[in-house]
């Protein structure tokens, strides 16, 4: 037995016990940071103190104020909704090939007179050369591999491009929402050097946000990112902001306070704060995010809003073209609710898109044997690394 | 050749006795009983249905109730029009026969189906061909199935009988050639007499 549960039982009776002991407070602290929410009046001063703010936290900015709350407009008769997700088998350092795959499941949903639905999948090998690193443009031999998190941000990219063609192919005469999985932002680009953000990010990424943009003015069409349960708290960094005496805020400053007032909304998140202020199916006031990787973004800078589903709180994020358009913003709000209540509290496009997309451990495993038996055929060498074949291999 | 309107789905499953096969539309299953083929004219291949299911595709995915709130079962699969991919019906059919050219052989083929062959519900013409002859009812009566043999004998006889022009002829001769066949097993024989009383008389 790898994992001995009996020696961890009382360890993980310690933790339940500590996070009872300071449930009190953690409500105590919710309390205050909804009093603060909701007694922010002054909101044109708030929004100069946040800009004049330098913080190494992310603090939402504002648009329509802090603590509005917006039911959701009716659904209309006739819809599209269109998702993608995606899942990838990584490079594998212990295998003799080097390279990688990306499964992108894509769905189309026609919901209304003529309902009906597309669910495929799209795997795809990369093992070029230019597939497996991104290269300095015109620095020989600067190059970034592609494997990990970079994987992941390269996969986000390719969900997006596909989301793209479904656009394309979607009738101009339905409204469409068009949905994915996760963050907008590529915030983990920052850990890299510049080049790989411009190949991503402005040549990937914006690129595709742009065409649906452009899409937008030929169709009804708009674009949201949907994040379950999110960790996030901007929204409550805006209110350490607002609960700071100091007239600008500069986080470099904060080890030297004495007064610490903002540590009474310390361990709070915006799910907490937007699941106590919304009631089911309302969406929040809308908030920009402050992320450094935002600069780059133009006219996609990312706005978002909190929405309650029936138990949880979704962060939904949408280009700024989306959240600039009353008729856009009030659309993705009640196709992406719709979207929750078809699917019992989770998109159900975005479910059907993971479901198609998913590769599991045993599809891995039969993924690299058919790379080693193509080998074979081949007469190449399949030799992998001992400590692969030790694993495979196990003895007493 | 079959009709391409006639084309209910596609072996996904073949053995030299039976076959498995995958509608190409939810539902649209071919009845208990009925007669349907495989393979073009030339070498052609009969199968009485016996099962059918209709299930999620994935097998660790089951489906959910999702009426409570909707007025019939037809706004289920309005609402959530992704179910119809995700769910397949399928029927079994048991070999009972083939052909080649004009020839009917009551009797097993040389080989299965192949997959994805397409499988036709054959037309009242073929089915009267097929049924001058009882010799499948031998087949069909020596079968372990996982349904009732006397139910599949009893609803193939009355698929068949809907292709006749004079049913109730047909349905005296299918029974007097049970008699012979179950002569030792009058219970056997009572309950497939029971169930083709023809439904309109």
């Amino acid at each position: 037995m790898a994992l001995d549960l009996s020696k961890i039982v009382t360890q993980v009776a310690a933790m339940a016990a500590r996070l009872r002991a300071s449930s009190r407070e953690r409500r105590e602290r919710l309390e205050h940071a909804l009093a603060v929410l909701t007694s922010q009046d002054d909101i044109g001063r708030l929004r100069e103190k946040i800009n004049a703010s330098r913080t190494t936290w992310l603090v939402a900015g504002l648009v329509d104020g802090l603590d509005k709350c917006y039911p959701a407009p009716p659904v209309p008769a006739d819809f599209t909704v269109i998702a993608s997700d995606g899942s990838h088998i990584d490079v594998d350092r212990h295998r003799s090939t080097r390279c990688y795959l990306i499964n992108i499941g894509s769905v189309t949903l026609h919901y209304g007179t003529n309902p009906g639905a597309v669910l495929d999948s799209l795997p795809r090998l990369y093992a070029g050369d230019e597939d497996l690193v991104i290269a300095a443009p015109g620095q020989r031999g600067r190059e970034q591999p592609i494997e990990g998190a970079l994987l992941g941000i390269k996969r986000g990219v390719d969900e997006c491009r596909h989301l793209v063609e479904l656009a394309v192919a979607v009738p101009a005469n339905n409204p469409t929402l068009a949905l994915l999985d996760g963050s907008l932002i590529l915030w983990n680009l920052e850990a890299y050097a510049d080049f790989v953000a411009e190949e991503l990010l402005d040549n990937g990424f914006l690129t595709c946000l742009e065409e649906l943009s452009k899409l937008g003015q030929e169709k009804r069409l708009t674009l949201a990112s949907y994040i379950s349960f999110p960790r996030s708290t901007d929204v409550i960094n805006t209110l350490r902001v607002a609960v700071c005496p100091r007239e600008t805020v500069d986080s470099d400053r904060c080890p030297a306070c004495e007064t610490r007032e903002c540590d009474s909304l310390a361990g709070v998140r915006d799910r907490e704060l937007f699941t106590s202020l919304l009631e089911p199916g309302e969406r929040s006031s809308l908030f920009i995010s402050s992320s450094k990787i935002q600069q780059r973004y133009g006219a996609h800078q990312v706005h978002f809003f909190y929405l309650r589903v029936d138990a949880e709180v979704a962060r939904i994020e949408i280009p700024q073209w989306v959240a600039a358009d009353e008729d856009l913003l009030s659309l993705t709000h009640t196709l992406v609710l719709d979207q929750c209540q078809r699917g019992h509290g989770y998109p159900v496009s975005l479910s059907e898109a993971h479901e198609k997309a998913v590769v599991t451990g045993a599809d891995a495993e039969n993924f690299w044997r058919l790379v080693e038996a193509s080998l074979v055929e081949e007469h190449l060498p399949v030799t992998g690394s001992a400590k692969n074949r030790s694993k495979r291999t196990r003895w007493v | 050749m079959p009709e391409l309107s006639d084309r209910v789905g596609e072996v996904i499953e073949a053995s030299t006795t039976e076959f498995v096969a995958e509608c190409y539309e939810l539902y649209e299953l071919p009845p208990l009983g009925s007669l349907v083929s495989v393979g073009d004219t030339s070498l052609e291949m009969f199968g009485i249905v016996y099962h059918a299911t209709t299930a999620s595709v994935e097998p660790g995915r089951r489906p959910i109730a999702r009426g409570k709130d909707e007025a019939s079962e037809e706004e289920i699969y309005k609402s959530s029009p992704q179910l119809e991919k995700l769910l397949r019906s399928e029927f079994n059919a048991l070999v009972v026969g083939h052909g080649g050219g004009e020839a009917i052989y009551q009797y097993l083929p040389p080989k299965p189906a192949r997959i994805h062959s397409f499988v036709y519900l054959c037309p009242s013409e073929r089915v009267k061909e097929f049924s001058q002859s009882f010799d499948f009812l031998n087949l069909l009566l020596n079968t372990s199935l996982p349904v009732s043999v006397e139910e599949l004998v009893a609803a193939t006889l009355r698929q068949m009988s809907q292709a006749q022009e004079d049913k109730q002829t047909f349905l005296k001769a299918a029974g007097r050639e049970l008699a012979v066949l179950l002569s030792s097993e009058f219970s056997r024989l009572r309950a497939i007499l029971g169930r083709i009383v023809p439904e309109d008389g």
